[in-house]
């Protein structure tokens, strides 16, 4: 039986022991030991399994504009994967500012602060697997490399360019090879300020930035089995 | 040709088309002294003057046939577009649709020379004149040979006010250049060279009007090779219609719809939605920057930093209209109007100062709550897997080469036949062996851990994406250190957790085997590591399908790699010796 840190981790070496602790052990063992009730599905508990990952790497509590780990410089996203390993779904990166973006660049922008060094968890997420019983898989620590910046740095400079010019409503999903906007609200019916196409303010739901689904999986699949034929 | 005359559709559009591309023409020669003269509204006759550098009489025929441009040499000029006019259709295109006139004479030449040419047989004819230093260009008749387009010109009113227009964009432009204007004889405007801040002044107000010209606000901002100048009208300088809006990109007049829309932005909330700002402005950027080849008529262009050149244009307009309510150099017009204005002008504020990121509570995110039971406290158990330097720079060697087999000397062609249930024949020099992929494999597992063990080198693990589990039937310590003693050195991760055998780790390259298949036979035996190696081999061997395709071939290369004494000793071992050879010769 294994207890949550009361503190958060001292390097990224600690950081990784932890993570890597966690490998195979399921959620209904980590809330049980850190006296966290499980929920019966995640419907109603939408960042449940990120927040008890959190508890048990250190993280302080609670999703702010900084990192996970900001003494490390660390953001940690725990990906829902089904059986064959692919990511269930796209990874959340941040809100996307919709207005006072006037100059902002991708090296100053919250999408390149945040996705500098992420810590992976893939976490089990069948939907026939209950909550309790997914298992926690291999930490994966990741740098976006020279191909990985280049391309999220080109869709996220189209994106902006559609907010600052009046185009948010005219991004669809589809926009975007490894990025993509869509909006991020508990419901549709929170509204907040956009650029419309005149230039004029406008009301629209508010936008967040996601990662596509290969790109997470490439990720995942680089790190962990970049080489498949190590011993001939 | 006829095709001059199809494309002289796109260039001369209307009697100020051809001013325009004239004009322009005039301005690349470096003119300062520009006359325009105007009939009847430009159908009878329109004719430029210039001063410029003049085009020598061999070129004056070149000069009147299509795409015969002096300023582009190459495709590389076209990425740094200085000069107007550029595609070297203008005259031609002019000429094709009117009787034109064309007379230069540059300086280094003593005498000048016209070139006259009429519709669409294009024979231009040479012959001396008297003209000074500069080039005429007399166009007589537009459209005198293209019935149908004639039909559309306006009344010459009309067209004259098109001119005019024109020759106003034109003067704001070149504030080095004098132009004079006339229509039908009549001076209409004249515009003397303005070197100086209060004849620059002069010009604005007589080209915009003494309201524009009382209550602007310069601007002058320029950052990162970004430069923006000029003059704008703040709140109650807004006009009706959209005649004063004058926008210049690295000299040249755009009406464009990123640039509109910077504008608008800034101007959002101090001015009435259905009003259009008052504005002169310069942009000046690197050319490489801007690609102005997308509009034969050039009243868009195409900025390679599209977001950047927007958000500059936003925020110096909005920050120069700013400072001037702040400064109180504006008066709003209404006292209701005011208190938003100032509201307004705050947010900009705000907004220019710093980017900020704008991320609301997640409300329906809960916090954890705490359980109905609180588990009693246990003692932290961590273990130790961790990549160790040494094996992630082995990691990091194999990732570099990923797909080099060794070419060592023995390496050689393995010749084999399929046989049923999965079976096959292999050779090996004159011998032949009758065995499975998972044999081989077992072999290659066997001989590439063994030799790991042989030379006490560091293991190369990867980790499962998911760690496989098997539930433990002992709970023993004992038996997981024994465990982990044994299989960490060939790179196998494997923790006793919560009743549970957790495989974390397996060798590098052989994440694809069936793991869960293979665990409850490893963990079976505790008796040192040579042992291991061989069980995980024999369990591969016993496995009831084929490995995957990536670990088969995993072997085949292995056995490639292997001298014909090893590959003979490795397949003895896993297969069945076939005395075929003995078979073949006792049945020659």
């Amino acid at each position: 039986m294994m207890q949550p840190p009361d503190s958060p981790p001292s390097s990224e070496q600690q950081l990784m022991l932890r993570a890597s602790a966690l490998a195979g052990l399921t959620l209904g063992e980590l809330a049980d030991w850190a006296g966290v009730a499980v929920p019966q599905d995640f419907r109603r508990e939408k960042g449940w399994t990120g927040q008890l990952i959190e508890r048990w790497l250190g993280a302080e509590a609670g999703s702010r504009p900084e990192q996970d780990f900001p003494e490390l410089g660390i953001e940690l996203k725990t990906v829902p994967i089904d059986a064959l390993g692919k990511p269930l779904e796209t990874t959340y990166v941040c809100f996307a500012p919709l207005t006072g973006i006037a100059g902002q660049r991708w090296e100053q922008s919250n999408v390149r602060h945040k996705l500098a060094r992420v810590l992976w968890l893939p976490v089990e997420g069948s939907r026939d697997i209950p909550p309790g019983q997914r298992r926690v898989g291999a930490p994966v620590l990741w740098s976006p490399n020279t191909d990985e910046l280049l391309l999220l740095q080109q869709d996220w400079e189209e994106l902006m360019d559609m907010i600052s010019l009046g185009q948010v409503e005219q991004i669809t999903a589809r926009v975007g090879q490894v990025l993509q906007l869509r909006p991020k609200a508990a419901n549709g019916k929170a509204l907040t300020q956009a650029i419309g196409s005149h230039g004029q303010p406008i009301q629209t739901r508010p936008r967040g930035f996601y990662l596509r689904k290969n790109f997470t999986q490439n990720i995942l699949l680089q790190h962990l089995y970049l080489s498949e034929n190590p011993l001939a | 040709m006829l095709a001059n005359q199809i494309a002289a559709g796109e260039v001369v559009e209307r009697p100020a088309s051809v001013v325009k591309e004239l004009v322009e023409n005039s301005l690349d020669a470096g003119a300062t002294q520009i006359d325009i003269d105007i009939e009847r509204g430009g159908h009878k006759r329109i004719c430029i003057r210039d001063n410029g550098k003049g085009i020598v009489k061999d070129e004056l025929g070149l000069a009147l046939s299509r795409h015969a441009t002096s300023k582009i040499s190459s495709l590389d000029d076209l990425e740094q577009i200085m000069s107007l006019g550029f595609r070297g259709e203008a005259l031609a295109s002019i000429s094709s649709v009117s009787r034109l006139t064309l007379t230069s004479k540059p300086k280094a030449q003593l005498q000048a020379w016209q070139a006259y040419c009429e519709g669409r047989d294009m024979a231009v004819q040479l012959q001396p004149a008297a003209h000074p230093d500069g080039t005429s260009i007399d166009v007589l008749d537009l459209f005198y040979n293209t019935p149908a387009r004639r039909r559309f010109l306006r009344t010459e009113k009309t067209e004259f006010t098109h001119i005019d227009e024109l020759v106003k964009r034109i003067a704001l432009s070149r504030f080095d250049v004098a132009i004079t204007l006339r229509h039908n004889g009549k001076v209409v405007r004249k515009f003397p060279l303005a070197d100086s801040k209060a004849a620059q002044s002069k010009r604005i107000m007589s080209v915009c009007g003494s309201g524009f010209q009382q209550n602007a606000i310069s601007v002058d901002a320029d950052y990162e090779g970004l430069q923006l100048s000029g003059w704008l009208a703040g709140p109650g300088g807004e006009r009706e219609q959209n005649d004063l809006q004058y926008f210049y990109v690295n000299g040249r007049m755009m009406r464009d719809k990123l640039l509109n829309h910077a504008i608008r932005q800034a101007f959002e909330g101090l001015i009435h939605g259905e009003s259009y700002p008052a504005y002169v402005l310069y942009l000046t950027l690197d050319p490489r920057q801007v690609d102005v080849n997308v509009h034969p008529a050039k009243h868009e262009v195409r900025f390679h930093q599209a977001r950047t050149v927007h958000d500059f244009v936003y925020r110096v307009i909005n920050s120069t209209l700013e400072n001037a309510i702040s400064a109180g150099l504006l008066v709003a017009e209404e006292a209701d109007d005011s208190e938003a204005h100032v509201v307004v002008a705050e947010q900009a504020t705000k907004q220019a100062s710093q980017v900020r990121e704008y991320e609301p509570a997640h409300n329906y995110i809960r916090p954890l709550r705490p359980a109905a039971t609180h588990g009693t406290s246990g003692y932290a158990r961590a273990v130790d897997v961790s990549q160790q330097p040494t094996a992630a720079a082995h990691y990091q060697t194999l990732m570099q080469t990923p797909d080099a087999p060794v070419q060592s000397a023995a390496s050689q062609q393995i010749y084999w036949l399929p046989l049923p249930n999965e079976q096959m024949l292999v050779r090996i020099g004159s011998k032949f062996f009758q065995l499975s992929h998972n044999h081989i494999v077992a072999a290659f597992v066997e001989a590439s851990l063994g030799s790991l063990i042989e030379k006490q080198q560091q293991p190369v693990s990867q980790p499962l994406l998911m760690p496989v589990a098997l539930a433990a039937e002992t709970n023993s310590d004992v038996q997981e250190q024994n465990l982990q003693a044994g299989l960490l050195p060939i790179g196998i991760d494997i923790a006793l957790m919560n009743g549970r055998w957790l495989l974390r780790k397996v060798p590098a390259g052989l994440r694809e085997l069936p793991w869960s298949q293979l665990l409850p036979d490893l963990i079976k035996i505790n008796d040192g590591v040579n042992c291991y190696v061989h069980m995980l081999a024999k369990a591969v061997t016993q496995l009831p399908q084929p490995v995957s395709a990536n670990i088969q071939q995993a072997g085949m290369r292995w056995l490639s790699t292997q001298t014909e004494e090893q590959g003979c000793f490795w397949l003895e071992r896993w297969g069945r010796s076939i005395p075929l050879t003995r078979w073949l010769s006792e049945n020659e």
